[in-house]
């Protein structure tokens, strides 16, 4: 499915497992939060059991800590694989980013110094995921509101080189992108003109809160005009990609969240083709 | 410079101890709004409504300040090491007994215990159940052998207070009123049949089996913890219960 125009999903939450059962919905493909999903059994499982009979799925983690400098959580892992072998996504994604260290966790995507040792710490850390899932693995660029004096490049300098590395693939938050040149005072489409075209694999759109000097990635609210104008342009940029929009809080009905997926085809749909007229 | 370990154990002390640390970030932020104190907000934020999502009653009993103050004690005292913040608050009934100040009213840590016991037993393991049809065609001599299994959604929770109609009336109207609960120490048993969960109290005797279940007892053992209540139909009361927790689901198929 990745690739293709037609592809556009969302994440399967709680409240729109009935919809999804009752009738067949406009979405290609649905994302699962991998953590929700970990668990014994009840009502988690049976829905994703029963909706996954009629849509393919993508898994998305908030946990791996990819970045942290404890070692990489083999139960975790083990765990995931698990929930791999039941729902055979067609991939598997988590963030570019470290939630803890020292065995506790923040529960939050905290940014990392984009240095040339995160990246030697990295490069290992990706090959172990990818053998302990099997798959190739996704990482996502994630909103950030600090940057570190240890820096020595660019986060987009850092993906890239990362990429070249370890041949991981990329989730594109474009929302993320945007949220973090407001906060940071960089150009979003210099970032977007930097990533590897080949890499990226998936898409995030989402809202977020505009606090005037700053933004924060929310997820509560619908895609801005400004994340719009930058995913027409990423797709200007990388032709057609497997795109999805996250919402984790006010939730509004699966008709809305279908309404604003379909903005987002008519806008990749009239990106494409500009894009083909230019070339 | 620092390395990435030391860097990240700075920003998660910050964090941690809810202070900006000074060298670690590019921009210093001047106020508390926007940079570092986005991490600090969000990360207390989370956890807090991690716990009210777990502790929906006792949110509900204490109101949100209240509970809000009581959330960032815990946080303060037993930061998570869990992977997923679904599991956050698990000893958090064990943190209030020895922080009872932080509670009203004692019987508060009741409400605590149940509501973690019917999250629990949300998404605990699946079970196929034992049918009356496959006991029914038992022979009577391998009874006294058989050890019955309970599901894996099973909880028994011992109580101090019978705060079951207040959890009840919290959980159906976040403003229904209640009385004070009255102090009867007893087991509050909790599970979950295909989707939905339930719970009822067990009297001392039930409980005691239930709990002897718990650790494989076979039904002549059973019977025996029967007897020593002073029961003079042991067996009689065993079958009753096996017919009981049949008709309810708690029983699981080997």
């Amino acid at each position: 499915m990745g690739g293709k125009l037609e592809s556009f999903g969302l994440g399967l939450r709680t409240e729109h497992y009935r919809d999804f059962l009752a009738a067949p919905q406009a979405v290609d493909w649905l994302e699962l939060i991998s953590e929700n999903y970990l668990v014994a059994g009840g009502k988690p499982l049976y829905f994703l059991d029963r909706i996954r009979q009629d849509y393919p799925m993508v898994l998305h983690g908030v946990s791996l800590s990819i970045g942290s400098s404890d070692p990489l959580d083999a139960g975790y892992l083990r765990e995931l694989r698990g929930l791999v072998d039941r729902v055979e996504p067609a991939w598997v994604s988590d963030h570019l980013c470290w939630t803890g260290t020292r065995s506790l966790n923040l529960h939050d995507l905290l940014p990392l110094p984009y240095t040339e040792e995160t990246l030697r710490h990295l490069v290992p850390r990706v090959a172990q995921v990818q053998d302990a899932l099997g798959q190739a693995l996704l990482l996502e660029n994630v909103s950030s509101y600090v940057r570190y004096l240890a820096d020595e490049m660019s986060e987009w300098e850092f993906i890239r080189e990362l990429v070249g590395r370890t041949g991981c693939e990329l989730l594109l938050d474009v929302n993320n992108v945007y949220v973090s040149s407001v906060n940071h005072g960089f150009d979003p489409r210099v970032f977007i003109d930097a990533v590897p075209v080949e890499a990226v694999r998936q898409i995030h759109l989402a809202g977020h809160e505009d606090h005037g000097d700053y933004l924060i990635d929310t997820h509560d609210h619908p895609v801005c005009t400004a994340v719009w104008d930058l995913y027409a342009y990423t797709i200007g940029r990388l032709g057609p990609v497997a795109t999805m929009i996250e919402r984790d809080d006010h939730i509004p009905s699966l008709a809305e969240l279908v309404g604003e997926l379909d903005s987002a085809r008519s806008l990749a749909r009239r990106a494409l083709a500009t894009r083909k007229q230019a070339a | 410079m620092n390395s990435l370990p030391e860097l990240q154990q700075r920003f998660q002390t910050a964090i941690l101890g809810g202070e900006p640390t000074p060298g670690l970030f590019a921009e210093e932020t001047p106020t508390r709004e926007g940079g570092f104190a986005i991490y600090l907000q969000a990360y207390r934020a989370r956890l807090t409504a991690a716990l009210r999502d777990n502790f929906p009653v006792l949110a509900r009993a204490l109101g949100d300040d209240a509970f809000a103050d009581m959330a960032d004690a815990y946080i303060d005292r037993q930061p998570s090491h869990f992977r997923s913040i679904r599991w956050f608050g698990g000893t958090l009934a064990d943190f209030l007994a020895a922080a009872p100040e932080h509670l009203p009213h004692p019987a508060l840590l009741d409400l605590a215990r149940m509501d973690w016991a019917m999250r629990s037993a949300f998404d605990a393991a699946d079970a196929e159940l034992l049918t009356f049809d496959e006991v029914a065609a038992l022979r009577p001599e391998h009874w006294l052998g058989l050890s019955f299994r309970l599901i894996p959604s099973v909880r028994l929770v011992d109580l101090r207070w019978r705060i079951e109609p207040t959890w009840k009336a919290l959980n159906a109207d976040s403003a229904a009123d209640s009385e004070e609960p009255e102090e009867l120490p007893h087991t509050l048993l909790v599970w979950r049949r295909d989707l939905d969960c339930y719970w009822r109290s067990a009297d001392a005797c039930e409980a005691r089996v239930l709990h002897a279940l718990t650790r494989l007892a076979s039904f002549a053992d059973c019977c025996l913890l029967i007897a020593e209540s002073g029961d003079q139909q042991a067996a009689r009361t065993a079958a009753a219960f096996v017919q009981r927790w049949i008709a309810e689901g708690l029983l699981a198929r080997d």
